[in-house]
């Protein structure tokens, strides 16, 4: 977190900020998705901020399973498949009727990498004006940890178990944030929750950024219960992510990617994959497979971030 | 149209100087079922429309982008990637506060299910129109209900149309209905594809200041909840137990209070407009008939013409057409089935682990009051199968049989059993 001159952080500034969420939120010990959303809350205000959210482990805070809902927003309840619809619904009338407003969906990956997709595609691809924020806790939480699209390749969960057969999900994940800033939409960015200023700025610009069409940031958010992290320390996961180029912070504004986050000298993966329980089987060379998987990610993102100098050579115009 | 509703009319005139000229005057025209859809659902003046093309409705998402194109349609129009989104992008307009509209056929009504029972849980007063074909299962590009029976049960009013100029006017009567704040349920507005989706009719298309001044008892009322940016409210948080159960019991009774709200509108409509049709039911020659035969939608026609011949016969026949199929029309259609001794239902979708039509299935339940008398189930117009003259004469036959104590089959399959 870089300090400002003589002083702390600028988020703690935010922290000052009123929180529209309620004391004492029903996710489980040490899930960092409620400074998620309580930092996001601060950040964005709650004066015109309209929040959706689904069947997810975001759903009891937003939506009061089985309570009440434990926030004073203006909220709104989508189904799975069409949450990026239904903020289209809103973001289009409240445009239409002259309301200012900062409509966010908060959805976990299942939904958006997964029975979501197709709409939030559409609505990237339409530049639809709100900010999408997944918070991606790689599996299907909230039914019990099952694997989703973005669960990574060698991980456990409850449908890729590991025994004779099976070494966990056989698969790589899918790299949601850069298929949303390949539509090319004004805002797409990674964040996480050891960086708290990289993300208030990301939040911020998003806000900004929806005004010319979809703003995506794609939250990485361990979750303690279902990948055996000890409840003190989601956030060292999260540091050691970004840490070891597992989970690099940058941002794409219509497809000109930038790192927002230099790591100088990348931490081996198995710095990220011993704090986690859901890689505990994992041999040397399971290792080492997603030890590839991370490089040729890292490098894939490296290159595009130096597509910004051809393109500024030789189409001045096409990140307009 | 009173004095309010013609003021209303021209202040909207004045506010949208985008808009062209072309419905300033009632005018004939001569247009499809699926024009008349797009015609009715843009003099409604909806603010936010999602469209999605699928055959045989594809004509009403390109005549209302047309009418977007031209500056007639003042909204938002989105030309979305999906009927489950085109639904959840209406539903949440329609909760801050839009008046909504889409259009669907077939899969596409399928496809949006998990949205077209939030909509009605939700309590939306959204329209939408449903151009009737079979649904998925042995790929049948053709007409049929099954799709709209298929959603039955979802919560939504459900409305069938039987010409062009009907489909016209039931939009505009449609959100007179979902948005009346003692109703509060979306509508689905339904026609038969391939026989009224391409059919060319004359039809009189409504000056814009009339429907205005139509719908403008709507705004007199209490505002219905409404989801505003800086106004904290849940909508669609989660509800067990007795909170559920009281949000199920008010929509079950809104539904209840539709069937005569319906018939309101329907009279309502008639004097503002000159038509009607009769609200929840359209009863012909029912009155000193013994027999009737129950029918929806295009093949009325047909049924009309084969009561006026048997009529001409000296057979006391006569023909329900129904109108509204959800609610189902209980009252209205007890009181002139009462008494009579025999009824045949004609169905163009199928009820599966009964083999016999659905809406046959659901007047069988009306029993008690209307007596035990000779009922029976013919199951026709499948698949774009005609319904022709000579399959209702034979229905007739079957009928007229049982009415004088012959022994009869319950459920005839026309086109699969020969006579
Ligand atoms: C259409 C549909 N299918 C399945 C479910 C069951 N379901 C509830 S929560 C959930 C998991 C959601 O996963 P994600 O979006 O990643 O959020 P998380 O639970 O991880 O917070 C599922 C599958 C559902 N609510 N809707
Ligand atoms: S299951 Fe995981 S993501 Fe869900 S609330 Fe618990 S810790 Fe958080």
């Amino acid at each position: 977190m870089t300090n400002r001159k003589g002083g702390l952080s600028k988020v703690f500034d935010y922290f000052c900020n009123e929180d529209p969420f309620a004391e004492g939120l029903s996710p489980c010990p040490g899930c960092p998705l409620e400074l998620a959303l309580r930092l996001l809350g601060k950040i964005l205000g709650s004066q015109d901020l309209v929040m959706t959210g689904t069947p997810s482990c975001s759903n009891p805070v937003m939506t009061g399973q089985n309570v009440g809902a434990w926030h004073r927003l203006t909220a709104y309840c989508t189904l799975m498949t069409g949450a990026a619809a239904n903020a289209t619904g809103l973001s289009r009338q409240y445009r239409r009727s002259g309301q200012d407003a900062t409509v966010v969906c908060f959805n976990g990956d299942g939904c958006a990498a997964d029975i979501g997709f197709q709409a939030l595609s559409g609505a990237a691809e339409r530049g639809e004006n709100f900010i999408y924020v997944c918070y991606d806790n790689e599996g299907y939480m909230n039914t019990g940890v099952q694997r989703s699209g973005t669960t990574p390749i060698g991980a456990k969960t409850a449908t890729t178990p590991v025994g004779p057969k099976q070494r966990g999900k056989s698969t790589r994940r899918k790299n949601l944030p850069l298929l949303m800033a390949m539509h090319r939409i004004p805002y797409a960015a990674t964040a996480t929750l050891s960086h708290l200023e990289d993300f208030a700025k990301k939040l911020l610009k998003a806000k900004e950024k929806k005004n010319e069409g979809l703003a995506y940031i794609h939250l990485f958010a361990p979750c303690p219960t279902g990948w055996g992290v000890p409840t003190h320390q989601a956030i060292e996961v999260c540091r050691n992510a970004v840490r070891t180029n597992y989970f690099p912070l940058w941002e794409a504004e219509k497809g000109i990617f930038t790192l927002t986050h230099q790591v100088k000298k990348p931490k081996p993966i198995m710095e990220y994959t011993r704090l986690i329980k859901k890689y505990n089987h994992l041999k040397e060379d399971e290792l080492e497979r997603i030890q590839e998987e991370v490089d040729y990610e890292y490098e894939f993102l490296r290159h595009l971030t130096e597509f910004r100098k051809c393109v500024a050579t030789k189409h001045q115009t096409a990140g307009e | 149209m009173n004095a309010h509703a013609r003021l209303l009319g021209c202040g909207k005139k004045g506010m949208l100087n985008m808009e062209g000229t072309e419905f300033n005057k009632t005018k004939i025209k001569v247009i499809t079922g699926n024009s008349a859809a797009a015609h009715g659902a843009m003099l409604c003046r909806p603010e936010v429309l999602a469209l999605y093309p699928i055959t045989p409705q594809t004509e009403v998402v390109e005549e209302i982008s047309g009418f977007y194109a031209s500056g007639e349609l003042d909204a938002e129009v989105v030309e979305v990637e999906g009927e489950n989104s085109a639904m959840n992008i209406i539903t949440a307009a329609s909760a801050a506060g839009a008046r909504a509209f889409t259009a669907t056929s077939s899969y596409g009504l399928v496809y949006m299910y998990d949205a077209l029972l939030q909509a009605a849980g939700y309590r939306v007063p959204i329209v939408m129109v449903n151009v009737n074909r079979e649904t998925p299962g042995i790929t049948a590009v053709s007409s049929g209900q099954q799709d709209m029976i298929s959603t039955r049960d979802s919560g939504w009013i459900q409305i069938i149309t039987s010409s062009c100029q009907e489909i016209l006017d039931s939009i505009i009567m449609a959100y007179r209905l979902a948005e009346d704040f003692d109703i509060q349920v979306p509508v689905m507005v339904n026609y038969d594809g391939f026989y009224l989706s391409y059919l060319a009719e004359k039809v009189e298309v409504p000056c814009r200041a009339d429907v205005d001044g139509f719908l403008a008892p709507l705004k007199d009322q209490p505002q219905r909840p409404i989801l505003k940016p800086g106004e904290p409210m849940g909508f669609g948080t989660h509800g067990i137990l007795e909170g559920y159960l009281e949000l199920r019991y008010k929509h079950s009774t809104a539904l209840e209070r539709a069937k005569v709200k319906f018939d309101e509108i329907d009279k309502a409509f008639e004097r503002h407009f000159g038509r009607s049709y009769g609200g929840q039911i359209d009863t012909y020659r029912t009155a000193d008939a013994d027999m009737v035969l129950v029918a929806s939608g295009s093949l009325s026609g047909t049924a009309q013409k084969v009561i006026d011949l048997k009529r001409d016969q000296g057979l006391k026949i006569g023909l329900i057409r129904l109108r509204m199929f959800r609610p189902f029309p209980r009252e209205r259609l007890i009181e002139t089935l009462r008494g009579k001794k025999a009824i045949g239902v004609i169905d163009r979708s199928i009820c599966f682990g009964w083999n016999s039509g659905p809406i046959y299935v659901e007047l069988r339940a009306l029993s008690p009051e209307i007596g035990y008398i000779p009922m029976m189930s013919f199951i026709d117009g499948i698949a774009n199968m005609d319904v022709s003259v000579a399959n209702i004469e034979r229905m007739v036959r079957i009928l007229q049989s049982a009415s004088e104590g012959d022994s009869y089959q319950k459920v005839t399959w026309i086109g699969m059993e020969e006579e």
